[in-house]
């Protein structure tokens, strides 16, 4: 499996914890509109309940050049960390650094937190979002119906960690769900 | 408790559930009576009246929702029998936070407390109450009572973190921090300690007391083993070592975790700074108040001899290059980014290396110059270099990047990076105004050429080669800067404009394009530009002030007062929800973020923006309203007589101001909102000075705001003051309260001027110099609307002074004139920072002299209200202070009516002309040389050939839409609107004299 060895080893730009402060950093990462701004509590209940899962790439100059949001939750075979938000500013792209980030949750996820897999959500028109998470080993799991405000569909991406052994967690549904269906918000 | 047995406050759960329901699905009404009908079967359920002042609460009637959790406190302190349960206090707690009540929620948990000491629930409960009244001694004692209690390691945390808190915030002794450590010694001991956050308490405590030793030997024992991520281990181990200046443990340590993760740069100048003996870096680690910290770190050597540099040096190089060897088929950029590092600081010291330094730059280049990020990567180390080597280094990328051209992309990349090179080191700004024009017109072309790189790119990614019409942009603001020929303007205008019409996404046009449109007075467009950007939540506190200041100075007062109400909601929102988080950390165990959010609420509430903004927002309800003394006495009152905002000038002296505002997303020539090269003349520039700016911003704000928050009290006064004046005029004795009034107001003048920058006397004597001549006002130097303010509550004191009146109505008269004289028949678009002052001079001082002239009107006229006696007026129309009311008004009139005519006349062109006029600018000689509409040029016969297979359908569509006359029109549309909402502020406050005229004719 890709957790095989230390993964570190893959991280290269100084990744940290996400801080407060960084909020006030984080400017031109969030100017790109492609980058939703939440509100102060969603930020601050993240970090107040999953502050592993909030991380941030600093480079030179101390400049933010992305970060990572998730949480870990679920019962029983779907206890899974989950990427909320990864944002990637624009000056730093093609270097890989989403594929550092993804790491980092997926491997915090299965290493300290024990979780059978990791998903996320993604719209199903964003076809460069979705290749690239293909190509980090997610699995389209199933399509959630009008999950983005009503009206396009979502797509759920699951990626199996060391601990579901036979992968059941990412063999495709058949059919697709409508958003009241979803066991986590 | 009760809730064992099915109940909810001792009522059963089934007669409550619908109550929830309805309060969840909005219907307030039918809530209501449920709980009526509920309380008629419990009339002595706290439970019951807690849940009917939620509802009271949400329907908007804050009284009756404080009313009756007033009765419900009252059973609950009475009754000995009552239900003193958790749900109903944390009921009663949401609605009393609401009600800003928050003390008498705490009181409630307080005494339920004392009632049952051994209630695990209700002490958290308190230990909430206490996290939203930031009570950190309160929050302790309750934590250790429910640590005693429960023995639980979260509770001693949760203590912990309050000692911590008390010696942050409140600067209490650091004895305290002792007392935690011998809790958590003791607790240690005999329990050890199960959660990483514990761990990093622990050794966060120890480093707040300089135990460096203590907290290495914590974390290299058992307890170390808490923390699972090795780097993260490290990364605190290294500190500690350097902090305690081991510093050759810590290298170690830093060369440990360069192997791990080669690219962590940080790490990297943290190894460096160890090697070194070089503590700077620690410093400027502890400096939390560093949003985006200096980019030229200073670097410290005196306590090294050459010998030991060369050595250590040399030993940085050998690991550099192992980590360029062990990593040499990825692209890291780490180990080469530290090579120039070392040439940096070889080059400080004192070595003659520039070449080198020259060399390794260039070197970066050719394996990373086509990244985006190339130039923020080297801006540090251009900065060291000398003005010659900045050239010569430009001069050897533009000769090295012509042998690349593999790939189209890269040559592109490289190009947009050499020009990002040409700003930073304001190279651009030493070359001929034709190279300047030539190099735009290159990377015009460039820019076309690229367009069908993009044909197949989602519309949602970043196009090839957009940085190019931003670099653009910036060139011809400075051709603009250079030449004054607007034209220039005009074109970067049209540049930007093409750019989000081919793709809308991109901020950075619309941040110029706001900052242009700004300049040259199209304000509307440029709120609407801002507008676009979608800034919300934090970003309002970190991006609003690329408009706010225009915009307040501005007559676009609905826009401003959306502006700054979105914004003070998002800050007082977050001001009141913050708490909540903090508690929510706490029952997550997730210590380190309580005292992170507590920090960051403090930088919030301090932000200098925040503490302006609640005080423009004052000021602008009394500049909308200054037309009628009656609305405005209104406005005063609920501001309290201006008497809070005077207390928060006060309290602002005395605090240390924050700067969370993101500067580096500005344009050059406006490095922060007090700050326009263009309005200045040419010189010469590096493009660095934008770290500069905010040594002495600090205490110019503080001022700034200080002196504005003084305003409304100081209206409110001089208000007052007339009444007294004028029985003063009338019957020669004053009474004691009015003496009161006038000494306060004297008061806040001898503050204001003393903001100022100097003693009242002096002030007066600078005004009367200016009203007489002697002095010009440029000595007023930029604050000058802040003179003419005082100038204005001056008079109000001393209205009886006939000498007072004439100093006011001639400054008036002299700054007004003067601006309209020197903007003569020009253009909107060169002169708004004119009309800019005019602006603030009508809506403020202006308006506030015609609003105690108002009041002197007022308290002068037979009214039916007022007990003046006939003969008052009588007396009043012969005295000296009626005819030097009359004076003033008709100064005032006529100076006003001056501006009026000024605006009438830019209104008079028809828009067509005045498109026109700006396309004209933009028209080109087929023979000049050179001159403003090449790029322009390059770009339209670059849309008139375009076809749609070689840039693709949804570029040749936008391509197609293009209409340069449209921009043009917009642009002359918003700066029309702008002329015509003055006008229309001047010809009111026009009217408003007008009929002070007549009324005082019949005084």
């Amino acid at each position: 499996s890709s957790f095989e060895g230390d993964l570190r080893k893959e991280e290269m730009t100084t990744i940290r914890r996400f801080s407060c402060n960084d909020l006030l950093r984080f400017t031109s990462v969030n100017l790109d509109h492609l980058t939703e701004t939440f509100n102060m509590s969603f930020y601050m209940t993240y970090l107040a309940r999953w502050p592993d899962y909030f991380h941030v790439a600093e480079g030179p100059g101390n400049r933010v050049m992305g970060y990572i949001m998730g949480k870990v939750e679920g019962q029983g075979e779907s206890w899974h960390g989950h990427v909320t938000a990864v944002t990637v500013s624009p000056e730093y792209r093609r270097q890989q650094l989403a594929k550092k980030l993804m790491n980092l949750l997926e491997d915090i996820s299965d290493k300290i937190d024990k979780a059978y897999f990791v998903d996320l959500f993604v719209r199903a028109s964003n076809t460069p979002a979705i290749k690239m998470y293909e190509k980090l080993g997610y699995i389209i799991y199933r399509r959630v119906l009008r999950y983005y405000s009503g009206e396009e569909d979502g797509l759920d991406m699951r990626k199996a960690l060391s601990r579901d052994v036979e992968k059941k967690s990412v063999i495709p549904l058949k059919r697709p769900i409508t958003p009241d269906e979803l066991e986590y918000d | 408790m009760s809730s064992k047995f099915g109940l909810a406050g001792g009522i059963p759960e089934r007669r409550v559930r619908p109550i929830w329901d309805a309060i969840d699905s909005r219907q307030f009404k039918n809530a209501l009576k449920l709980v009526t009908s509920l309380l008629s079967k419990y009339p002595k359920s706290p439970y019951a009246l807690a849940l009917k002042a939620l509802i009271h609460e949400r329907m908007g009637k804050p009284d009756e929702a404080l009313s009756v959790c007033l009765d419900a406190k009252e059973l609950l302190y009475n009754d000995d029998l009552a239900l003193m349960d958790d749900l109903t206090l944390s009921t009663l707690q949401i609605v009393l936070q609401r009600l800003d009540h928050l003390d008498l929620a705490t009181s409630c948990y307080a005494h339920a407390c004392g009632k049952f000491p051994n209630n695990l629930e209700l002490m958290m409960g308190l230990f909430n109450c206490y996290v939203r009244e930031y009570s950190f001694v309160k929050q302790q004692q309750t934590a250790i009572k429910m640590y005693k209690l429960a023995g639980e390691e979260r509770f001693l945390l949760w203590a912990v973190c309050s000692i911590q808190l008390q010696v942050l915030c409140d600067k209490s002794g650091e004895k305290l921090l002792l007392l935690a450590e011998g809790l958590l010694k003791k607790h240690i001991a005999s329990h050890s300690m199960h959660e990483p956050e514990a761990l990093m308490v622990y050794i966060s405590l120890l480093e707040q007391e300089s135990k460096y030793n203590d907290a290495l030997e914590v974390l290299s024992g058992d307890l170390g083993s808490l923390l699972m991520i090795e780097v993260d281990k490290l990364r605190i181990q290294g500190r500690l070592l350097a902090r305690a200046n081991d510093y050759s443990a810590a290298v170690d340590v830093y060369k440990k975790i360069l192997e791990l993760s080669p690219d962590d740069w940080e790490c990297f100048l943290h190894y460096l700074g160890c090697l070194l003996e070089d503590d700077s870096i620690w410093k400027y680690f502890d400096n939390i108040d560093q949003i985006h910290p200096t980019k030229h770190i200073e670097c410290k050597f005196s306590h090294l001899t050459e010998e030991m540099f060369d050595s250590r040096i040399s030993s940085a190089s050998d690991l550099v290059q192992k980590l360029q060897r062990d990593n040499e088929n990825s692209n890291l950029r780490g180990p080469y980014l530290a090579e120039l590092e070392i040439e940096k600081r070889k080059f400080l010291f004192g070595k003659k290396n520039e070449n080198k330094l020259l060399e390794s730059l260039l070197q970066y280049f050719l394996k990373f110059g086509h990244l985006a990020c190339y130039a923020s990567d080297v801006e540090a180390y251009l900065q060291v270099l000398s003005p010659n080597k900045k050239a010569e280094f430009v001069g050897m990328l533009v000769k090295n990047s012509d042998s690349f051209s593999d790939s189209a992309t890269k040559v592109l990349g490289q190009t947009t990076t050499i020009l990002k090179v040409q700003e930073l080191t304001g190279n651009i700004f030493e070359l001929p105004v034709d190279e300047i024009e030539a190099s735009a017109v290159k990377l015009a072309k460039l820019y076309c050429q690229n367009l069908s790189l993009s044909k197949d790119l989602d519309p949602q990614e970043s196009m090839f080669g957009e940085e190019l019409l931003s670099l653009i942009s910036n060139m011809l603001v400075q051709l603009f800067w250079r030449t004054r020929d607007f034209g220039y303007l005009a074109e970067a205008i049209m540049v930007l404009e093409l750019g989000l019409t081919i793709r809308g996404h991109v901020w950075q046009y619309k941040i110029l394009l706001l900052h242009i449109y700004s300049y040259v007075g199209a304000l509307p467009l440029a709120f609407e530009r801002y507008k676009a950007l979608d800034v919300k939540n934090i970003l309002t506190e970190t991006v609003s002030h690329h408009i706010l200041r225009q915009m307040l100075e501005s007559p676009m007062w609905v826009d401003l007062s959306n502006l700054l109400k979105d914004y003070l909601k998002f800050m007082d929102d977050h001001l009141r929800e913050s708490a909540d988080l903090t508690f929510l950390a706490y029952r997550h165990r997730n210590y380190s973020k309580v005292i992170e959010f507590v920090l960051f609420k403090q930088r919030l509430q301090h932000s200098n923006q925040y503490q302006a903004a609640r005080v423009e927002a004052a000021v602008l309800q009394l500049k909308q309203n200054a037309d009628s003394v009656e609305e405005e006495e209104r406005i005063l009152e609920n501001l309290k007589s201006g008497v809070q905002l005077v207390e928060l000038s006060n309290d602002i002296g005395s605090k240390t101001l924050r700067f969370n505002e993101d500067m580096q997303t500005r344009p050059w020539w406006t490095p922060c909102p007090e700050k326009n090269y263009l309005l200045g003349p040419f010189e010469e520039i590096s493009y660095c000075p934008k770290e500069d700016v905010k040594d002495d911003r600090e205490e110019n704000m503080k001022r700034a705001i200080q002196r504005k928050s003084l305003l409304p009290r100081m209206i409110y006064l001089s208000i007052q003051c007339t009444s007294t004046a004028l029985k003063e005029s009338a019957e020669t004795n004053g009474s004691g309260g009015d003496v009161k009034i006038c000494g306060e107001l004297k008061c806040l003048l001898d503050e204001y001027t003393k903001m100022l920058g100097c003693s009242l006397n002096d002030a007066v004597e600078m005004i009367t110099g200016i009203s007489q001549g002697v002095r010009t006002s440029e000595s007023l130097g930029s604050n000058f609307v802040d003179w003419l303010n005082f100038a204005v509550f001056w008079n109000a004191w001393s209205l009886s002074s006939h000498e007072h009146w004439h100093v006011l109505n001639s400054l008036f008269e002299r700054l007004i004139l003067d601006r309209v004289r020197s903007m003569g028949s020009s253009d909107m678009s060169s002169c708004y920072s004119d009309v800019q002052v005019l602006i603030q001079i009508v809506t403020e001082p202006l308006a506030w002299h015609s609003l105690i002239i108002q009041a002197c009107t007022r308290s002068s006229l037979p009214s039916g209200k007022k007990k003046k006696k006939n003969q008052h007026s009588d007396q009043l129309s012969s005295s000296p202070m009626s005819q030097a009311i009359k004076d003033s008004i008709h100064s005032l009139c006529s100076t006003i009516q001056e501006v009026s005519s000024w605006l009438l006349n830019q209104l008079n062109h028809q828009e067509d002309e005045q498109v026109e006029r700006f396309l004209s600018t933009l028209k080109r000689d087929e023979d000049a040389a050179g001159g403003p509409g090449q790029i322009l040029g390059v770009l339209e016969s670059f849309i008139a050939s375009s076809e749609e297979l070689e840039v693709g359908n949804r570029i040749f569509q936008a391509l197609k839409s293009w209409n340069t006359a449209d921009t043009a029109r917009k642009t002359v549309m918003a700066q029309q609107r702008v002329l015509r909402e003055f006008l229309q502020i001047c010809e009111s406050k026009r009217k408003l004299l007008e009929t002070l005229k007549q009324q005082m004719s019949h005084v």
